[in-house]
């Protein structure tokens, strides 16, 4: 088999004709999109999936840890004093050291969801408009109270004791419940957060379609990176804008096509494997004593910060 | 030896537009090593898929232990169920073959829809993985294997399902030759076992490494030939004809030169 090589490439590549130097690549604005949201996935993935056995919420029977988790999550939603929210923050915490995640990295993450969802879109009602109650910082006053419909403007604006209460509670809320969630996904591989989802009887098709989808995320995630990659190395100057577009809107072409691809294929696979329509998947293993401390820990840490 | 498996004038073709088999006969007899040999997109997977009722053939008739198997006969869930249980398929690409979550799900799937109890699934999985040696995958996410392992686990996946016939797809495809070595041993085992195996390759090694009964698909998507292992490798004009040797073009010193060469039975400079 003779092959002929064109006469270009028996040239030297001497790369003084490249359009490099004419402006900076307009890539960035991808690259960071691009690699944020890969990041994100790849963080998720390795956290959840790199767990030790050794790892004590890691031996958790799945079912249990979700029933513990929801038991928990409805008791911080119940607490109605502050500290009843600080206890099941210390509690979580304490769980966040065992379980051997970053939780340095994580808590940024936590502190930055409660801040905007827990403590700016409830910081009005720290106002005496919203909470009345006394007033323990002065904002600003008017010559007298106002009333329209039934609403009242008061005569002196400012912050009131209760309603700091008010506004502590729900950020001690919001920042339990989203630190609560993510040390179950973090603690978790996927495959125990799916069977975790049979404490709702949620039914093994469907839990098989999740299990799925989970998958053709991370292959997509991975290929449109791949794909990213490929780019990046083959435009070395500037580009069109509208031609990047062009390019992009090819490849989600080219992605598509390639995942319904693999999904006749993976279908195949199921096939041969014996699916007939009905999913039938593994029963999670029995529950053990450690199973049972655990849920009776949590049982017991969710009634003390209802009822203290 | 009864007949395992019969392809009578089977013709496919994709959109009833590209012809990917045509005229095939083959028959595979019980506890037989069959390859299927021929270059790049000469139907060898299609055919796989035939065997495994993955798709239907649009003329011919498949026999599976003397039984037709087609679209209707597998609508039947009893005949799907034993006909399933009966063939084990391993995917070219072990990534759309793995679709649970973990190793072990991975595992058990095909015992589950099978309708073995969990306790007679657990234990074949168990077993399954102390053979291949990957116990330590048992718990981790089919997502994260390499290459080698991925391959082991699909492996694994059909194995459990204890078929009498296995149908392999390229088995040396993207692996090392730690894993490839490993592979050729473990057909080997199950073929000496009483399993029929039938799989497809472009390597003439391999084909010499297992000695398999072959038949040889030609760039029309026929049969170009059958034979024992040794008849076709020793045909090395019929292997030049059908695109499975070619000229070689290597060095020896500073020297560049070319010939037609093969390693299998004759070794020729």
């Amino acid at each position: 088999m003779k092959t002929s090589i064109p006469e270009f490439l028996l040239q030297e590549n001497r790369a003084d004709n490249s359009a490099s130097n004419l402006s900076k690549s307009r890539l960035s604005f991808l690259d960071k999109t691009l690699s944020g949201v890969a990041g994100i996935l790849k963080t998720m993935y390795l956290q959840s999936e790199a767990g030790s056995e050794k790892n004590l919420l890691y031996r958790i029977n799945p079912l249990v840890k979700v029933f513990s988790f929801i038991f928990f999550i409805v008791a911080i939603s119940l607490a109605t004093t502050l500290h009843a929210q600080l206890l099941a923050s210390a509690f979580i915490l304490f769980f966040y050291l065992i379980a051997g995640t970053s939780y340095r990295h994580i808590y940024k993450k936590i502190l930055l969801l409660s801040l905007v969802f827990g403590l700016l879109i409830f910081l009005p009602a720290s106002l005496n408009v919203i909470t009345p109650g006394k007033i323990i910082f002065k904002i600003c006053s008017f010559g007298s109270a106002s009333h329209f419909w039934i609403y009242t403007i008061p005569q002196t604006i400012g912050i009131t004791s209760e309603g700091i209460h008010i506004v502590a509670l729900l950020f001690l809320r919001v920042l339990n419940s989203i630190s609560l969630a993510l040390l179950f996904v973090y603690s978790s591989p996927f495959s125990q957060i799916i069977k975790g989802f049979k404490v709702f009887f949620v039914p093994d098709t469907f839990l098989m379609i999740l299990s799925l989808a989970y998958k053709y995320i991370f292959i997509l995630s991975k290929t449109i990176e791949e794909t990213y990659f490929a780019l990046k190395s083959r435009l070395v100057g500037s580009i069109k804008n509208s031609s990047i577009r062009k390019i992009i809107a090819g490849r989600v072409f080219f992605i598509f096509q390639r995942s319904r691809t693999n999904y006749e294929q993976t279908y195949s696979a199921m096939i041969s494997r014996g699916y007939s329509g009905k999913i039938r998947l593994h029963n999670e293993k029995k529950i053990k004593y450690p199973d049972i401390i655990f849920l009776l820990i949590m049982i017991a840490a969710g009634l003390l910060i209802l009822f203290i | 030896m009864e007949n395992s498996i019969e392809l009578k004038n089977i013709h496919y073709s994709y959109f009833g537009k590209i012809p990917a088999l045509n005229k095939i006969n083959i028959t595979v007899k019980k506890g037989e090593m069959f390859c299927i040999i021929g270059q790049n997109g000469s139907g060898k997977s299609t055919l796989l898929n035939i065997i495994n009722g993955l798709i239907f053939a649009d003329k011919g008739e498949f026999f599976f232990e003397g039984k037709l198997i087609n679209e209707t006969a597998l609508k039947d869930k009893e005949i799907n169920t034993r006909f399933r249980q009966k063939i084990g398929y391993i995917f070219q690409n072990p990534d759309i073959q793995l679709f649970c979550n973990s190793v072990f799900d991975e595992l058990l799937f095909a015992p589950l829809q099978l309708n073995l109890s969990e306790e007679e699934a657990t234990q074949r999985a168990v077993e399954t993985l102390r053979a291949l040696g990957i116990e330590h995958l048992k718990d981790r996410s089919v997502l994260s294997l390499s290459g080698g392992e991925k391959k082991k686990v699909a492996i694994a996946s059909v194995l459990t399902m204890n078929p009498e016939i296995l149908l392999v797809d390229e088995p040396l495809a993207g692996l090392d030759p730690k894993t490839q070595t490993f592979f050729i041993e473990l057909l080997l085992n199950l073929n000496q076992a009483g399993k029929t195996i039938i799989f497809t390759t472009h390597h003439l090694d391999l084909v010499d490494h297992l000695q398999p009964q072959v038949a040889v698909l030609s760039e029309e998507h026929t049969v170009e030939k059958t034979g024992s292992a040794s008849e076709i490798l020793n045909d090395e004009e019929f292997l030049i004809s059908v695109n499975l040797i070619h000229e070689h073009i290597h060095k020896h010193g500073e020297e560049v030169h070319r010939h037609f060469h093969s390693h299998y039975v004759f070794h020729k400079h």
